[in-house]
């Protein structure tokens, strides 16, 4: 092999390595970054956004018809206790992964009153009562989405989640 | 010797770049290549799957990070008009179509950048519970800078060009079908200073 043509090979092997580290990477990246924004207040607690406006610019393509309420969470420190106080309309409760997939999703047609979860890194946890989901990472983030198209909607959304808990669970 | 280790050396940072610079590239420009095409609508039905591939999340984090899977909710997203043009505040549009085979829909406008366009018209989305339909069963709603006489109205002031709509729609039935015929239809019916 020419002295050129080993470097041109080396060139490409790494860019090869780099663009699958790349495409690995921008997922768990744009989760890391989402995490930091939507644990400013402090991980392992609920934040309801405000109500979605121009100058939101937390996450991209925002829906203004709903009220958003979010909760990073950490099972570094145990299970995560997490609840949704019902509402009227359409709501969901889903868990998204570091990776960022969306392992976890149900519904007020499932959950008509509300629901309860105990998240927990590994099933293994020893005596946890109720319904237990087991989250594929560490961090990850929870999210309530509740339909409140209106400005009155949206304050109500806001009053219906003073029900909302998301803690490290107490044993 | 030194000359050596350069020569290592910018091989290693030639193939970052290039590998970073394809990795974008296949984000940025074959992104649309990794949705299904429904008339001018684009969907991805991996959205939030947990079964997504390495590229299909990688685009799905970029374009939509925290979306729901297809389960619940299902995403479809338009940039162009019937003639497959960028879309542009300078034009007025109508968008048609009928109710879907669905618990709850919304069409919202978002800016090239993703996020909604920076006026205060209070005109982002239209939704279900706000939107009806003819006797026909078609809504029908312009998408322009200005109101005018719409009864329903997308506000696409100061959202530039290359701005969007995504249609979403949530808990759809068993028997939903997307496809160009079941989906919104977008008309461009002017633009600023040169008509159709």
């Amino acid at each position: 092999m020419s002295s050129a043509g080993k470097y041109v090979w080396t060139a490409l092997l790494v860019a090869v390595a780099a663009h699958f580290a790349a495409i690995y990477a921008t997922p768990r990246a744009l989760m890391a970054v989402a995490f930091e924004r939507l644990s400013s207040g402090g991980a392992n607690a609920w934040h309801m956004s405000d109500r979605v406006t121009p100058l939101s610019r937390n996450i991209v393509r925002p829906s203004p018809d709903f009220a958003y309420s979010a909760c990073a969470y950490d099972l570094a420190r145990g299970p995560i206790s997490i609840r949704v106080a019902p509402w009227h309309q359409y709501w969901s409760l889903s868990f998204y992964a570091a990776n960022s997939d969306n392992y976890f999703v149900i519904d007020d047609r499932e959950a008509h009153n509300g629901v309860e979860i105990v998240l927990v890194r590994r099933r293994t946890e020893p005596d946890i009562a109720g319904r237990v989901v087991q989250s594929p990472s560490t961090r990850g983030i929870a999210l309530i989405r509740r339909l409140a198209p209106t400005g009155q909607e949206y304050d109500r959304a806001r009053e219906a989640s003073r029900g909302d808990v998301c803690s490290v669970l107490s044993q | 010797m030194l000359r050596r280790v350069l020569a290592w050396a910018a091989a290693i940072i030639a193939g970052i770049i290039l590998g970073a610079a394809s990795a974008w590239a296949t984000l940025e420009i074959a992104g649309a290549s990794f949705a299904q095409r429904y008339g001018a609508w684009t969907h991805n039905r991996a959205a939030g799957s947990t079964a997504a591939g390495p590229y299909t999340r990688a685009i799905i984090a970029k374009e939509g990070l925290l979306a729901l899977s297809s389960r619940e909710a299902l995403y479809f997203n338009l940039a162009e008009d019937q003639d497959g043009r960028a879309l542009s505040e300078a034009c007025i549009y109508e968008l048609s179509g009928r109710e879907p085979a669905a618990r709850w829909w919304s069409v919202t406008l978002y800016a090239d950048d993703g996020f909604l366009a920076q006026n205060n018209d209070h005109a982002h989305s239209v939704d279900a519970s706000h939107v009806s339909a003819d006797q026909g069963g078609l809504w029908r709603v312009r998408v322009a800078p200005v109101r005018g006489d719409a009864v329903y109205w997308l506000s696409s002031r100061s959202a530039g060009r290359d701005f969007s709509l995504m249609l979403r729609v949530y808990n759809p039935q068993r028997d939903f079908r997307a496809s160009a015929e079941t989906l919104p239809e977008l008309t461009r019916l002017s633009c600023a200073g040169r008509g159709l």
